[in-house]
Formats: C-alpha cells, structure tokens, sequence
C-alpha cells in the first residue's frame, strides 16, 4: 500500500492544485490497485475485504494525499458501496457495482440539504411511487463527487421522504444516477479544502427512477443509511490520523533542521511537550478508529450489536478531526511564516481535516451518540 | 518446472543520506524495500511460470526476520512459496557465505530448474552473488538478462547486455539467470487482491539447523572478505555556477573548457 | 582431496570428456578416467547428469599461504584488441607486485592472442599465460571460468584482478566461488597494507567507501573498476615470458550458445567507458532528434555520447547508451551532463569523472550537488554557442 501510494499515488496528487474534480487518472489508479470495490463481494468484481483493510488503504490514502481529497473519494465509495452491497437489488448491483469498481463511475451519497444536515428526519426531498418506478422531487446540498457522477457517470445514494408523517420512519434510500438524467440540475460550491473532489449539490425535477433502485425496504432508509455513515466515520477517523502522521513527520524532519537563537527548535522543550502529545494522540486515535472499524467487522459477523458499532464509531469520530486538526495546526505553527503559506504542504491537510468536524455526522452528534449509550434513551437530547 | 528466485532486502539507497557534520550513513527512517533488480526477477519468473503453464516459484531469501515484507512481496508479485533463511549464524556473510547459504537453500528444495537473481542489490552492488551460486550448484549461468522467451519446448531465448549492444543466447534449463530491468516489459506493483492472497501462501522460515549443510561456511566464519573499514567519500567542492545569461555563459563555459586537460590533451 | 569418479553412477557418456578444457578425462571400459593434468578445474562436474563426478579442492586456507605468490591480470579483449582497462589493471598490478617484490602475470584467452603478448608486457607484465582455441573467441562463461580456475590451482598466484565490466563481472565470482576464495566486487583502489591486498570500494550506491581484505584465503580476488586507475606510459622494450596453455574445447558441450550479436553503438566509436569526454543527455532533451546537438559537440571536443535512464526508457537512446546504476559506470576526465536531473541512480554512474560539468534549467537539480561546474539555463541555448566556440577555438591550434 505505501509503495502503491509512493508510486502512484504521491506524484500524481503535485499537480492536485485546486481542480475541484477528481482527474480521472487517479480513478482509474486507484481501480487497477483494485482498491475500489474492496469490501464488495467478489462476484461483482470485489475483494470482499473486511473494513480494517479499508481502514489501512485509507489511511495510506491521507498520508499520500495531504489535501484529502483521495481518501475522500475512496471512502464514500467504500462505505456506499457496502451499504448498496449489502441492500441493494440483484439487479442494481450487477449493474452499478462491476463499473464502479473498474473506476468508470463513482458512487457518492446524498442526504444533506441547504437546511439540514445531521437532523435528517427534517428534509425535504420527497420521494413518491408512480407504478413500477419512483419519482424524487427536491434538492440535495453539500454532496462531494457531483461534478465526477454528472462527467464521468455514477450516481449517489439518496435519502427521501417516502412518508413524510412518519418523520425518520419514512425514509426510503434509493441509487440515483446523475449523469444524463433529466430532471437533475447540478450545482457547485467551493469549500476551503479537499479541492481535488467536487463539492456540489443538484435540484431534483420529477425524476424519475426504476423500482430496482430502491436500497433495502420502503421506510427503512434511515436505518441503512446510518450503517453507511457509521463505516465512512471509522473510515474518516484513520483519514485523520494519517493526515495527521504524515505532517507529524513533516514537522519532525523541520524541527531537527530549523534554527532559532542558535539551536534546533526541537530542543526546545514546549516543541518536545506537544509533539509528544501530539504523537500520543494520534496513536490512540489509531487504536480508536481500527477498534471502531474491528467493532464494525464484528457486527456484520454476528459478534458485536449496532449499540457496540455506534459506541466505538462515536468515540473515534468525536475526537479524530479535532486531534488531527491541532496536531497540523501546531506543525504549520512549528514552520513559522512558511507555515502559513501555500507551499506548505501541511496547510492542505489542516484545511482538509477540519472539514472531518462536520462532515459525515459533525462532532457534536457524536458526542450526542456517546451521551446517548452512557445514559440511555431517556437522557436523549433532542426528544 | 522448479523454479526459484533469490532475493534481497536492502535500504532504499536513494532515500540513503550522509550526515553533513559526522560524515556517516543517515539510516534512520530509510525504508527497506525489495532490491528493484530482484523485483524484476520475480516477475520474469512468474512470467516464464506462467507462460510454461504449470510448475512453481518459490522465492528465497537471506535475512533478519524483517526481510519477511520482501518476501511477502515476491508472493504478491505471483510467487507461490517463500522461504527466509533467518539466523545469527549467518550474520557477516560476504557474497562467497551467502551464495553458500542460498546454494544450500536451493539444494534442499530438490530438483530446480532455472534460478533467477537480480543482476545485482544496489546496496553493495557487487553482483556476485548470481554466479556465485551457480557455481556452487553447478549450473551455468547468464548474467545481465535483458529479455527472456521461452518456447513450447521449454528452449530459451535470452537477451544478454553487453558493452556495446546485446547478445541473444539459445538455453535450456538448468541455469542460473541474473536480470537486468527487462526491456519487454513494465515491472509494476501487485494489485491489491494479489496483496490479500500473499498472506495465505507458505511461508518456511529455516535457521541453520534447519538448512543443514556445512556450518563452517556460514556467515562470518565462511566469509573470505573483511571489511576492516567505512568512511563516507571525500566530497567534491562546490559547484561554481556561472552567473550569467545563456549566451554569455555558454561563452565562459567555453573558456573554462578550452582549459580543460581533456581538451588539450588532444 | 582431489577428483574421483564414482563408478556406479559413471554411464560412460563423455559428456564430460567434451567440457574438460584440458583435455584431461577419457573414457576407458566405458567409465570416464580422469588424467593426471587434471586442474581440478570442475568444468567436468557442472555438465554431468548423473552425480558420478566427486571434486573436492584442497581449502587454500588449510595450506601455506606463503606458497602463493605474483600478482595477476585477467587481460580482457574487445574484438581484436585489449581492452583500455587491461592497461590499468596491468599499472596497478605492476605497482603492487614492486610493493610485494613479485612479478606480475597476465592471462589472455582468446582465439589468437600471442601478438597481444608484447602489448601487454609493455606495460609492466612479466609472464603471460595464454589459451588459444577458435571456441575462445566469444567469451564463455564455463570455458573461461575452467581454464582460469585450473591455471589458478597450478600456479598459486597472490593476487588476482579483474576488470569490473559485463565480462569480469561474470567471470570472477565464478571462479571465486570455485576456488572457495574471497572476492570483492568495483574495487577504485588498491594497495597493500601489512602484506595483504587494501582494497576499496564504494557502496550503498557511492555514499560510503569500505576497505576490504582477504587475510585467510589465496589469492586474494578483486574486481576494479574501469577508468579509475591511471595508466602508465608503455615502455616497448618490456618483453615477458610467455606460457601457453593447451586446451581443447568442444562446442558441443557449450549449454548456452550465442546465437546472433547485436550492436546498438556504431562500430569504430569509442565505446562509452573507454572515453575521455562523455556528454550525456537526460529528460531536458524532449526528443531523439534533438541529441543530435549533443553530438555534434561530441565531434569537436572528440567525446561520446551517453544518456540517463530517463532518455533511455523515452526510446531517445540505446540502453547502451545508459549511463548510471542499471546502467554504465563511466569515469572520464571530462562528463558533461545535459538535461539530467542527477539522482542518485546517476550519479553512482559518473560519480567518479575528473570533472563534472552540468546544464540544467533547474537550479534545484542535484547534479549541481556534484557537478564541479554549472549553467542554470537552456541547454539548446548553451549547447549550440558552446560548441560554436569551441570549435572556433580548437581549430585555431
């Protein structure tokens, strides 16, 4: 994976300055590693992998590529297309899964709106039967990988309101395709950071999609959807901790050389006490994101309960952006001027890892989860 | 057909660098890698392995129980069986020892058919142990292997470097081949599923006792050679740029040559 | 100790009979015989398929060491003529050998090499051991590495040197590993200390230099690298004595067998690293045509042309052109790299010039981290001026 990564991966992300798309080269690297579609089964082409071996590719990925734009891609990819492994039709898997993992479509999900994000019982996208197919109305905000479904093909995991008095318990989630569909408008925002994926939403205009599309049963969306949300939050805790590591290491290899008041400032102790603390932190958040993902394995094996998953995923989750964050904060803070420009390499990362607070459940929820399993139902906070 | 490949875990020499102030080899945080010419090795091997249509590779190598992610490797790269030869008691083995250790190695798997080596490992670079260990097994030997083709007859047809181009050699098995980059084909890393099912192919790892044969040719004690001492080499001086545009540069560069012994000389 | 045929096994085949090079094995009641001017060479137990042949060489470390004495060459021919290396190995060993107070023997095989003798005794060479057979004319590992090893085993000498080309590459750690001696590969120096051979060496792709020796076995093997030893002046009026050395070779028993000799350099050039100029050109130069710059400055200054791996692999060059680790070493007076990046893989290759000239429009390139002499800019700008001055100048005298 390292030499996948030094190889193929690292000259390749030089030229990933700010191209709001993901270049299809890097795809179609990312496919001949056979890293897509690893968790897939192997009669739709996969490896069928457990999730720790994602885990390890993906956090490969963030040490590889500092703006995080790889990692992202891959884990969408990967969680997503567990979730349409796992509950999608015959008939959709067959065709949406051989592709994706050849690299030649890309699989993203969409829940979030303008309006709501993490509280998903509050949306608005409406989704209606129509004889043997399904007609989706709305609008979808804040979705990575729009601009590559609409150019290179692929579609999105979407969440809708089946029955909208039934609040979460009407949630159907369904495999929406972007590309040449009618009734789907793409539009784009620029985030601050994992500038090689793109960032986007899209209107949904009477659109229409085949039956086989649905993702397990009508109503039970939210359900499956939080399965998907919690293996893309382990995933994203070990984006974290490699993101981190790496400039960790940038940070040592400068700390050695760079000079003031006549020594090495890794001599000074207060760059000694952070970057022991710093280095102790993203080992535990090591430990917590492969124990999540491990928890994870466990319960599609029977071994551990859903309460187990969203315990240790929560944990890891709730801490990874913001350990990460501080880590490459103090390393760009270590770089003195250089560290707050454009060549550092390390600000890419910050800008990219920040983003992991709100992304895919933001920390806050987490910490509601965590709250949740300690106290019991009765404690919840939004109830 | 038996076939096995001898390879090498080494520093990654181009990550290799020298302490400014102390003037020694700055190891810290070099990776190990696979020497790439044994890399290439591996897969002409699989290569052949393959074109054959039957038959096995195994791949063997000498080392301390980390050169197991060399092996490892090889085994993704389409090797079916890896044995490390892992003991104190080869520590200190000069190319003479190693080839002895390897030789011993091969002998013990039974009948093989081609051995395939690196031309050389870029951390010694000496390439001796190739034909060191064909002779000892009595095998000829190619070196500096280009390009391999075989035919239904199991007849080989091998392109040898040279100085000033290449030889194309006619062979048949037993032999020894020690390979350069090949020239027909791109070497490149195992997909991840080849990665995956690495982990679940043999993997022996014998000591001396196991390995058997003549403990006095062991490591230290078989080595003819003595490194007696390292030091890192005289730097050159500074390099003396010309400051100066294109055209005025080529001028001075010009001057500086016409000075040269070389030119003058002639 | 000594050579024996073990007559189960022996199906009189003659196999054997054909690979001695001395023609020392016969077959006799349909059992191979073994003569009494057997070298001990071993030629005979590689090609036997059946085990029948049983060798076991004395240890030289179990004899007197003291027995072995001069200082060896193995004198390597390109076509006709010796090799530029032969002369260097031949300097350094007429050096050692004044230091040890013995002579210097030399080795030629080859199909006719005695006109060769005087040549090479010009340069310090006091007896010459010859082989001469038309199936010595292209080199054969198993022929070369037999009739050296037998003449080894006769003569006893102290110290034997190779030339670290493709050649000697291939021949010495075989004939090491049959005589059970020590060999040290590339050697850029020699000398003696306390009566045993110094030899240096570069590693971990030119970093570091080891100093090696080989106390406990004879002789004492090294490999030396071309175009680091100085060359002395001949003196004509050397003459040598000459032992030859009869051998009989049948092809029949050749197991690798050449079937066509390609070459990409054209013939009559001097080959890469035999030159006292190289110009070598990497990435910067974009295409196959435009080395031809390259060399038509190689023409006035008299200097081949080489290549880095990057224009190699682009199909701009021959691999024979390549210059670098997978490549050539060269070590002329003069390099001159264009358009070359200089990483490490390079720089093992030309580390060792007198004088290292770069032009690279990238300033951050480390072949100005070695280069004695440097132009950050455009090399079909420089290039083309500079050879225009050169020649202006070189043709004034």
């Amino acid at each position: 994976m390292k030499e996948f990564c030094a190889s193929e991966i690292v000259p390749k992300t030089e030229k990933l300055e700010d191209t709001r798309k993901m270049p299809k080269d890097i795809i179609k690297a990312l496919a001949n590693f056979e890293l897509l579609g690893m968790v897939i089964d192997p009669e739709y082409g996969g490896l069928g992998t457990d999730v720790v071996t994602a885990g390890i590719a993906v956090e490969e990925l963030a040490r590889a590529d500092p703006s995080c734009s790889i990692p992202v891609l891959f884990l969408v990819g990967t969680s997503w297309g567990h979730v349409l492994n796992k509950y999608g039709t015959e008939e959709a898997k067959k065709e949406i899964l051989p592709k994706a993992i050849k690299g030649e479509q890309i699989i993203g999900i969409a829940t979030t709106e303008s309006d709501i994000g993490s509280d998903l019982g509050s949306m608005k996208t409406k989704i209606s039967k129509k004889g043997d197919k399904y007609v989706v109305n709305g609008e979808k905000m804040y979705i990575s990988g729009v601009a590559e479904a609409v150019e290179y093909g692929g579609g999105h995991v979407t969440l809708a309101k089946m029955t909208p008095e039934k609040g979460t318990r009407g949630m159907n989630l369904f495999y929406l395709p972007l590309k040449d569909t009618p009734g789907i408008t793409p539009t784009y925002v620029e985030d601050i950071g994992r500038e090689a994926i793109s960032c986007g939403g899209f209107d949904i205009k009477n659109v229409e999609i085949p039956k086989h599309y649905l993702i397990g049963e009508e109503n039970k969306g939210f359900y499956i959807v939080h399965e998907g949300y919690e293996l893309a939050r382990g995933l994203i805790s070990l984006v974290c901790a490699g993101a981190a590591a790496k400039a960790l290491e940038n940070g040592i290899a400068y700390i050695k050389e760079r000079k003031a008041f006549g020594r090495p400032i890794g001599k000074y102790e207060g760059i000694q006490f952070k970057l022991a603390e710093h280095h102790v932190r993203i080992q535990a958040l090591r430990d917590l994101g492969y124990k999540a993902l491990w928890t994870f394995d466990q319960e599609l094996q029977g071994k551990a309960s859903r309460f187990d998953v969203s315990m240790a995923i929560a944990m890891a989750k709730s801490v990874a952006p913001f350990w990460a964050v501080e880590a490459i904060d103090d390393v760009m803070q270590w770089q003195g001027a250089f560290g707050y420009t454009k060549e550092c390499q390390d600000q890419k990362a910050w800008r990219a890892v920040r983003s992991f607070t709100l992304a895919e459940g933001s920390s806050e929820i987490m910490k509601l989860i965590i709250a949740r399993e300690l106290l019991g139902k009765d404690f919840l906070a939004y109830r | 057909m038996k076939l096995v490949a001898c390879v090498k875990q080494v520093p990654d020499t181009t990550e290799v660098k020298v302490d400014p102030k102390t003037h020694t080899l700055v190891r810290d945080g070099v990776p190990s890698i696979l020497n790439p010419y044994d890399h290439y090795a591996v897969e002409e091997c699989v290569r052949i392995k393959e074109k054959i249509g039957d038959g096995s590779v195994i791949v063997i190598t000498m080392g301390p129980p980390q050169a197991r992610s060399a092996l490892m490797k090889c085994l993704a790269l389409g090797a079916d069986e890896a044995v490390l030869i892992s003991d104190k008691a080869f520590a200190g083995s000069d190319t003479f020892a190693t080839a002895y250790t390897l030789a011993q190695a091969i002998r013990k798997l039974g009948s093989i058919d081609m051995v395939f080596c690196g031309q050389q490992a870029i951390d010694g670079d000496t390439a001796q142990v190739g034909p060191e260990i064909a002779q000892q097994l009595g095998m000829p030997q190619v070196t500096y292997v280009e390009k391999i083709e075989i035919d239904d007859k199991h007849k080989l047809t091998i392109h040898k470097q040279t100085e000033d181009g290449y030889h194309i050699l006619e062979a048949k098995a037993p032999l020894l081949l020690a390979l350069l980059p090949p020239t027909s084909f791109q070497p490149g890393n195992p997909p991840m599923s080849r990665i995956l099912k690495a982990k679940k192919k043999p993997f022996n790892i014998w000591d001396a006792e196991k390995l058997g044969g003549d403990k006095s040719k062991f490591g230290l004690d078989g080595s003819f050679t003595q490194v007696i001492k390292t030091y890192t080499p005289p730097s050159r001086g500074e390099c003396e740029i010309i400051e100066k545009e294109g055209k005025e540069a080529a001028k001075k560069l010009g001057e500086i040559l016409l000075k040269h012994e070389a030119l003058i000389k002639r | 100790m000594g050579i024996e045929i073990i007559l189960d096994k022996c199906t009189g085949c003659g196999l054997c009979v054909k690979a001695c090079p001395f023609a020392a094995i016969n077959i006799k009641d349909k059992k191979a015989e073994i003569e009494a001017n057997c070298t001990l060479c071993g030629s005979c137990v590689e090609i036997c398929k059946f085990d029948a042949i049983l060798l076991e060489r004395p240890k030289p470390s179990d004899k007197d060491l003291s027995e072995y004495k001069d200082v060896w060459i193995f004198v390597e021919l390109r076509e006709k003529d010796i090799k530029k290396v032969s002369f260097e190995l031949a300097t350094k060993a007429r050096e050692i050998a004044d230091t040890l107070g013995e002579r210097v023997g030399a080795v030629i095989l080859g199909g006719k090499v005695k006109h060769l003798c005087d040549d090479i005794a010009a340069y310090g060479v006091d007896v010459i051991y010859t082989a001469e057979n038309e199936n010595l004319i292209q080199y054969n590992t198993s022929n070369y590495a037999g009739i050296l090893t037998g003449l080894i085993l006769k003569y006893k000498p102290n110290i034997v040197l190779f030339p670290a080309t493709h050649l000697g590459r291939d021949l010495a750690p075989r004939v090491a590993a049959a005589l059970e001696v020590g060999l040290t590969a590339d050697c850029t120096g020699l000398s003696i200390k306390d009566g045993l051979l110094l030899q240096t060496r570069p590693a971990f792709g030119g970093n570091i230099m080891a100093d090696i020796i080989s106390p406990s076995a004879r002789p004492q093997m090294a490999t030396i690298r071309p175009n680091v030893m100085k060359v002395q002046s001949p003196d004509s009026s050397r003459k040598a004595e000459i032992i030859s050395i009869p051998v009989d070779i049948d092809p029949k028993a050749m197991r690798i067998i050449i079937k066509e000799i390609i070459k990409t350099t054209e013939s009559g050039t001097k080959s890469l690293d035999e030159a006292d100029i190289v110009i070598s050109g990497g990435r910067g130069m974009d295409s196959a045509e435009n080395f031809k710059i390259l060399e038509d400055l190689a023409e006035t200054i008299n200097g081949v042309v080489g290549a880095s791996r990057a224009a190699v692999d682009a199909g701009w060059r021959p691999r024979s052109d390549q210059v670098g680790q997978s490549g050539k070493t060269v070590s002329p007076k003069l390099y001159i790299a264009c358009g070359i990046s200089g990483k490490i893989q390079h720089q093992v290759g030309m580390k060792s010039s007198d004088t290292i000239i770069a032009i690279n429009t990238d300033p951050e390139a480390p072949i100005f981290d070695i280069a004695d002499c440097g132009i950050v800019g455009d090399l079909f700008e420089v290039v083309p001026i500079l050879n225009d001055e050169l020649k202006k100048n070189l043709s004034k005298d």
